[in-house]
């Protein structure tokens, strides 16, 4: 029983991170329709810039998360404002193809100049437990879950509130609707895949905190932001949240009672049974997985 | 059926005779270029033939991936799961229950069909983004299967397919051996889309990536044929997969499912032109040569640069190079910035 819940505790925690990693993805795709391959590369860039800051300022990386935001903001913006937009109402292959050749650089990149070691930015608390009975809580994964659940539900409310949202997700519903109003969608996509990477980076700087990181990580992150994306359902703002949080605890149930590494293949297992049976996803709505691809 | 409408042709010596010629013309060029390749064979050191014959590899990949994708419409961004599925058929079919190569080979084509009809009924209902990752997860799925099927597949540490001494069921074809391969599976792979291209199978599909349910309503069954298009293309991939176990002798699961195989199958008809016969043929040739020019002048940053190409010529030729010519030809508009116009916010 005890093992039971540490293994619940511990995937929910990763949950709630899986949840911010994936946010930035699900939105993108939601109001631009663009699959972003990059993501997980935009994730370890953000782990990167949180080490480097960690490393030569001394910047603890919950607050060094937020100059990794700042960072991955204007990376993202200038990547949709001047590559990205360029393609938008191409096939799907092309902004498929565009983001994966970005995902090569940016990955590349990050091998020649961070080299290909593993990395952690390392702090005094964030190996430390809080025992709640029989069960362990790590400081530094708590600290962690707590802030990106708080992120997620504030990216919620700037969507659902503020005009700037709500601008961003009328082009998402019709571009040409929302042009007609005045909304200049050559800024607002930029912005929104601004936002997305900036969530993306803090994502980094954490997971760079209570884990390890190096380039060739980034695709696997792109992929559990698929399966997070897809299994939560686009069209909600809540759906990142739900789909992180099943996924850290299918993960997390499977490690305990599966044998071999079988948990792998779980994540997929889920993802496909999520497309054929419900392929608006858990809490998405019908109208973004019935759209057709321009 | 969408017809043909024939437009007037204003030439006076367009007679019977000329459109034979035109029909036969590209065979003809191809037996040319089939017979230039076993020529090339003559000419090249060991480590040249084992590139050409990859470069082979990739043209038979990319065309099996442009009947799914090109002519249908439907991005598999899990093709890389038949290559896996028929590279490990034969493996354990040589290894564990001494099959020559020749029945796996083609056993392992029937059986990656035959994966592909399982998974294509059901997920072959999903369009766009959802039937890309769908297949995605099936690839992933896979692998993960695999290598935790250890008594079959040996799991993470590989198998070995018997190639010495009294276990080898057929003999090591050696560089020679699968440059002729590979060649005669690029060869098939091309006639078959070739075949395709010009059939009412082919305009079946073409109407379906156009809009599906107009296609529903002229009267074509379109899950049928969605489903024999992947099963056709899962068939291709497989033989290929199949011949690359042997090649390779050991055989992983990280290799064999490797997503970026996927991926540059899709690139290579991408940047040739999605939906023809000439395209793949040609972003596959030129594809898989710059990458091997870049990976032996500039090693470390091989990868990187290839990233950079791979964005330059998705902006600048979205729809690939055969229709760009096309359709410059047929419009009289060469520019390539008018071009970046058309899809740009």
């Amino acid at each position: 029983m005890s093992a039971f819940l540490q293994a619940t505790i511990y995937g929910l925690l990763q949950g709630g991170l899986l949840a911010l990693v994936a946010v930035g993805f699900s939105l993108v795709w939601g109001v631009m329709n663009v699959v972003n391959l990059a993501h997980g590369g935009f994730v370890i860039l953000g782990a990167y810039v949180g080490w480097e800051m960690h490393q030569w300022f001394g910047l603890d990386p919950f607050l060094g998360m937020f100059v990794a935001a700042a960072v991955m903001f204007v990376v993202g913006y200038a990547l949709q404002r001047l590559l990205i937009n360029l393609v938008i109402n191409g096939p799907i292959f092309i902004t498929l193809l565009l983001t994966f050749g970005l995902d090569l650089m940016i990955v590349q990149g990050m091998n020649l100049v961070f080299s290909a070691d593993y990395r952690s930015i390392r702090t005094s608390y964030a190996s430390q437990s809080l025992a709640l009975g029989s069960v362990r809580v790590p400081l530094g994964r708590l600290l962690a879950f707590s802030l990106a659940v708080g992120i997620t539900l504030i990216l919620v409310a700037v969507m659902n509130r503020t005009r700037t949202g709500m601008s961003i997700l009328a082009t998402g519903m019709d571009r040409g609707a929302a042009r007609l109003m005045g909304i200049r969608a050559r800024h607002v996509y930029a912005l929104t895949f601004g936002i997305a990477a900036a969530l993306a980076g803090m994502a980094g700087a954490m997971i760079g905190t209570v884990g390890t990181f190096n380039p060739s990580a980034a695709a696997s992150f792109t992929l559990m932001s698929f399966v997070v994306a897809v299994l939560g359902g686009l069209g909600n703002m809540y759906g990142a949240l739900v789909g992180g949080l099943v996924i850290g605890l299918v993960q997390a149930w499977g490690g305990q009672y599966l044998p071999g590494t079988w948990v792998n293949a779980l994540a997929f297992l889920v993802l496909i049974v999520v497309l054929i049976f419900r392929p608006t996803g858990l809490v998405g709505r019908k109208y973004y997985a019935a759209r057709l691809e321009v | 059926m969408p017809t043909l409408t024939k437009v007037p042709q204003k030439r006076i010596f367009s007679t019977l005779q000329g459109d034979q010629a035109r029909r036969l013309r590209p065979w003809a060029l191809g037996l040319v270029v089939l017979l230039a390749a076993l020529g090339l064979q003559g000419q090249l050191y060991s480590g040249q033939e084992r590139t050409v014959a990859t470069i082979f590899m990739f043209v038979a990949l990319a065309q099996a991936w442009n009947l799914i994708g090109g002519f249908a419409g439907y991005a598999s961004f899990g093709q890389v799961v038949f290559f896996g599925v028929g590279g490990y058929f034969t493996a354990v079919a040589m290894s564990h229950w001494h099959f020559n190569f020749w029945t796996s080979l083609l056993l392992s084509g029937f059986v990656s069909a035959l994966f592909a009809v399982i998974i294509g009924i059901p997920l072959l209902r999903l369009k766009g983004h959802y039937f890309a990752i769908a297949t995605l997860g099936v690839a992933e799925g896979m692998r993960e299967v695999v290598t935790n099927l250890t008594d079959l597949t040996g799991g993470g540490a590989g198998i070995t397919v018997p190639t010495v001494g009294s276990n080898a069921t057929t003999a090591y074809l050696g560089n020679d051996g699968f440059y002729q391969l590979f060649l005669g599976l690029a060869v098939l792979s091309v006639i078959i889309s070739g075949l395709v291209a010009r059939n009412k199978f082919g305009y079946a599909l073409r109407a379906i990536n156009q809009d599906e349910d107009a296609a529903a309503a002229l009267g074509i069954n379109t899950n049928r044929m969605k489903v024999l298009t992947f099963a056709l293309s899962g068939f291709i991939t497989g033989l290929v997969g199949a011949s690359y176990a042997f090649q390779q002798v050991t055989i992983f699961p990280e290799r064999l499912f490797d997503v970026d195989i996927t991926v540059l199958m899709i690139i290579m008809v991408i940047i040739g032109g999605s939906g023809t016969v000439l395209g793949p043929l040609l972003g596959a040739v030129a594809l898989q040569f710059l990458s091997e020019f870049l990976r032996q002048n500039f090693t470390n940053l091989h990868t990187f640069i290839l990233g950079a190409i791979i964005i330059v010529a998705v902006v600048l030729l979205p729809q690939g190079a055969v229709n760009y010519v096309n359709e410059a030809r047929r419009t009289k508009e060469f520019s390539l910035l008018a071009n970046v116009r058309k899809y740009r916010l």
